[in-house]
């Protein structure tokens, strides 16, 4: 067994690994990370995360309900630290595992990988208690420096392979018809399905009448544990993707790409390949387009707005359509929002806001949820299509575009917070405050 | 400072539990404390913890918490808490001033009254003194002893916190009780009282000496009541209620023999229990042994009114949580130089605490319809969410 292999098996049971092999790890990890672009690119299947913040045991049980690395391809779109008690543990690891298996786990960049923020909510803190100087801190906050700003997830199925029968039989609602594929499938802790809509097949998701079926919150009152998690996601069904439909239109529709960033977009950036030109190796700055992207939020407003963070911009759903448009995206995937059911869709499905701390500093009493993106076998596992440079030259908006962009097929698996003690791993009992 | 003129506070209280907290109280001597009681005393160190490290910081001008939190347990609080207890604390002084009105020594003769129920080692009675000298207001706190000796013990080792409320040594108007703690002064007056006694006397004068029930006064509860039972939360306003003249019964009748004092009500306390945050919350505070019994019966800003209502505030009844009165009572140059201090990472977590307590307020007029004329135009939330 390499000496990473025990560093892992170590930080997986909650302990520290000596200084020395932090030095080490960190001084790997940047090697690897200076080779990635700032927008890496992530072939699907791939399942994407949101916060974590330091919350060591529901990272694990984002493991169990997810499926453990390198078994799941994984993207975690930053805040790994801060908040929780147990930030060193959870970013150690997810460094670890990005050494050891670096096809299979992206890491990008949050708003709180920053010497700055680190040393107000917890981080800095934490290294100090935990190792009695800031040398690891200060290692950890250079791997900060080269962490990509986003990621491109290309060659992901519309359409996923229902994953059972759900929880309950609802009576209410009608079965999907023969030509509806399943678009979105929502999934408690137990890999139950609590939630499923439909489209019709071979249209555009804009005029397709979607057929919800909520059977129940995606709220489980207790994981079962020892349960398995659920095998990688192998979706995605022949029939869909770059062909005509049956209208006699010229318009084909296509699975468009993803774009995976922290905080959202910015006004200094229309395109992609803008995100590409940043100078990212640095302290994250005050403003500008990096600052951007890792610190907006959409809202419900046209245009731009300030931000009441005091960073970062708020987008409104005109912003979100026309970048996915002239970038040929369906879909932006962030984080950097709690989001008390784990998971929350804006603008016609055109951002994701994914939230995969629950019980966020041990007090909000929130779900969390991963994002699970299926692999597009149909055109015999080529991926091409999509590369988020589409429309690049165009750049017209209402131009009459010849294809159409659907959304890929998207399973959320809802989670909540692990019981502190039942892994066998050290765990203070993590105090909140209150105002008393 | 002796005074054998006071009498032992501590003999009113035989057969009866001190804490605030507990339900059961018969097998508790004076002078013993059930662990129950010693969790919610523990409270108190949250707050002066809290406001510390939000003085330190900047959000609060306040001279006086460092002398009154223990400086090995200065913590540096996470910017949501220090944000939340600046706007606590920020609007309760607000309502505080606007009842007394602006300060001129012109005003001096016709004084007013604040009761500060489980004051702990809170600072305002030092703010309000030391702006408004010579005083025109008589400041009582009420504690558990184990809490008024203690904040009698930092006054007496700080000239800081002595001269803020006018207690000079050579002044032979102030006088301690041998236990050391009790204090009166002319203006301050610190009583060691557990709160559930109080419906055990009729006359105030006796259990609380320097009170006067024919000034215009204001009760203050900042996460206190909400510790009691609600049986044990309303004796305790009603209490007050007769002693400052018969008031108003629950209907709403005033009994008009007796002259009926202008009495006002502030309330600090969590709300929404019922939800995931505040569902959470309960089960937190559990873990430490901290029941808020009243959460469930005052769960929302319209129960709250209605309980004021009830208790005999009748004139007017209003209640805000802590995100409105950020958003509505800071102005916009203030919560930027707050902003500005530390900034907020997670908008929606705040949104969230800010959501869960609340700050309530109500009055009866009495013999003084403009008694509490300077609360009529802050903003409150009127419909219940």
């Amino acid at each position: 067994m390499s000496d990473l292999d025990r560093a892992i098996e170590q930080l997986r049971a909650c302990r520290l690994i000596p200084e020395s092999q932090v030095r080490e790890l960190c001084y790997k990890a940047r090697e690897l990370l200076i080779e990635e672009g700032n927008v890496v690119s992530v072939d699907a299947p791939v399942t994407i995360c949101g916060d974590i913040h330091g919350q060591f045991h529901d990272l694990m049980e984002l493991f169990r309900v997810g499926g453990d690395v390198p078994d799941t391809n994984y993207l975690f779109m930053g805040d790994f630290v801060d908040r929780g008690f147990y930030s060193l543990e959870s970013f150690l690891l997810l460094l670890c595992l990005k050494v050891r298996y670096p096809d299979r786990i992206t890491l990008i960049r949050g708003n709180h990988e920053s010497r700055q923020i680190t040393t107000v909510y917890g981080f800095y803190d934490e290294c100090i208690r935990k190792y009695g100087s800031a040398n690891v801190w200060r290692y950890c906050c250079e791997v900060f420096d080269y962490l990509a700003l986003g990621a491109i997830v290309l060659g992901a199925s519309s359409e996923l392979e229902p994953t059972g029968p759900p929880i309950v039989n609802e009576t209410q609602s009608s079965m999907p018809l023969d030509d509806d594929e399943l678009e979105t499938e929502v999934l408690n802790s137990r890999g139950e399905v609590t939630m499923s809509t439909y489209r019709p097949r071979n249209r555009s998701s804009s005029d397709s009448s979607d057929t919800s079926r909520n059977i129940s919150p995606p709220r489980d009152i207790s994981a079962a544990p020892g349960q398995t998690a659920g095998a990688p996601l192998r979706a995605g069904a022949p029939g869909t993707g770059a062909s005509s439909d049956g209208n006699g239109s010229a318009t084909t529709t296509r699975t468009g790409a993803v774009l995976c960033v922290h905080g959202g977009l910015s006004p200094l950036i229309d395109s992609v390949d803008k995100i590409r030109l940043i100078d990212r190796k640095q302290e994250v700055p005050h403003e500008g387009a990096m600052c951007d992207l890792l610190w907006s939020d959409p809202d419900e407003i046209e245009g731009w707005g300030l931000s009441p963070r005091g960073a970062g911009f708020l987008f409104g759903g005109d912003i979100v359509k026309q970048f996915n448009h002239l970038n040929g995206l369906s879909l932006v995937a962030r984080a950097h929002q709690l989001v008390m059911e784990g998971y929350k869709e804006m603008f016609d499905g055109g951002i994701v806001t994914v939230w995969s701390a629950p019980n966020y500093c041990y007090r909000c009493g929130n779900v969390a949820a991963i994002l699970e993106l299926g692999e597009d076998t149909s055109n015999g596992g080529t991926i091409a299509r999509s590369n988020g440079e589409y429309g690049r030259s165009n750049g017209v908006l209402g131009s009459n575009a010849a294809t159409t962009v659907v959304s890929p097929g998207r399973r959320y698996r809802v989670f909540e917070a692990a019981a502190q003690d039942t892994r066998g791993m050290p765990a203070k009992k993590p105090v909140a405050d209150y105002f008393l | 400072m002796a005074a054998p003129q006071i009498p032992n506070l501590n003999t009113l209280r035989r057969g009866r539990g001190r804490g605030r907290g507990g339900s059961q109280r018969t097998e508790e001597g004076p002078g013993r404390t059930s662990g129950k009681d010693r969790v919610i005393q523990g409270t108190d160190n949250d707050a002066s913890v809290s406001r510390l490290s939000a003085v330190r910081l900047g959000y609060l001008d306040d001279p006086y918490a460092e002398a009154l939190t223990p400086a090995e347990n200065a913590v540096r609080r996470f910017p949501i808490i220090n944000r939340g207890t600046y706007v606590r604390t920020t609007a309760i002084d607000e309502l505080v001033t606007r009842f007394l009105g602006p300060y001129t020594p012109q005003s001096v003769p016709k004084r007013k009254q604040i009761i500060s129920l489980g004051a702990g080692s809170d600072t305002r009675v030092f703010r309000l003194l030391a702006s408004r000298q010579p005083p025109d207001v008589i400041y009582h706190e009420i504690d558990f002893a184990v809490n008024t000796t203690a904040k009698i013990k930092a006054i007496r080792s700080t000239p800081l916190l002595q001269r803020a409320v006018g207690i000079t040594p050579s002044n032979d108007e102030v006088s301690l009780s041998e236990t050391g703690d009790a204090l009166h002064s002319p203006c301050y007056h610190i009583h060691p009282l557990d709160l559930r006694s109080l419906s055990a006397t009729e006359d105030p004068s006796k259990i609380m000496p320097g009170f006067k029930t024919e000034l215009p006064t204001l009760l203050v509860s900042e996460c206190c009541l909400v510790y009691l039972s609600p049986t044990e939360a309303e004796q305790v306003l009603s209490w007050f209620t007769k002693a400052l003249g018969k008031g108003a019964d629950v209907t709403g009748t005033a009994n008009i023999e007796t002259p009926i004092t202008p009495l006002g009500l502030i309330l600090y306390e969590p709300i929404r229990p019922d939800d995931p945050f505040g569902r959470t919350m309960v089960a937190n505070l559990a873990t430490r042994g901290i029941k808020l019994q009243t959460l469930q019966k005052y769960h929302s800003l319209g129960a709250q009114r209605t309980r004021l209502k009830e208790q005999g505030f009748i004139s007017t009844q209003a209640a805000a949580d802590i995100e409105f009165i950020w958003e509505h009572w800071v102005n916009e140059q203030e919560k930027e130089r707050v902003a500005d201090i530390e900034r907020l990472d997670e908008m929606e977590e705040w949104q969230l605490l800010a959501r869960h307590y609340c700050i309530a307020w109500g009055w009866r007029n009495g013999i003084d319809p403009t008694a509490f004329s300077g609360w009529s135009t802050l903003p409150s939330q009127s419909s219940e969410q």
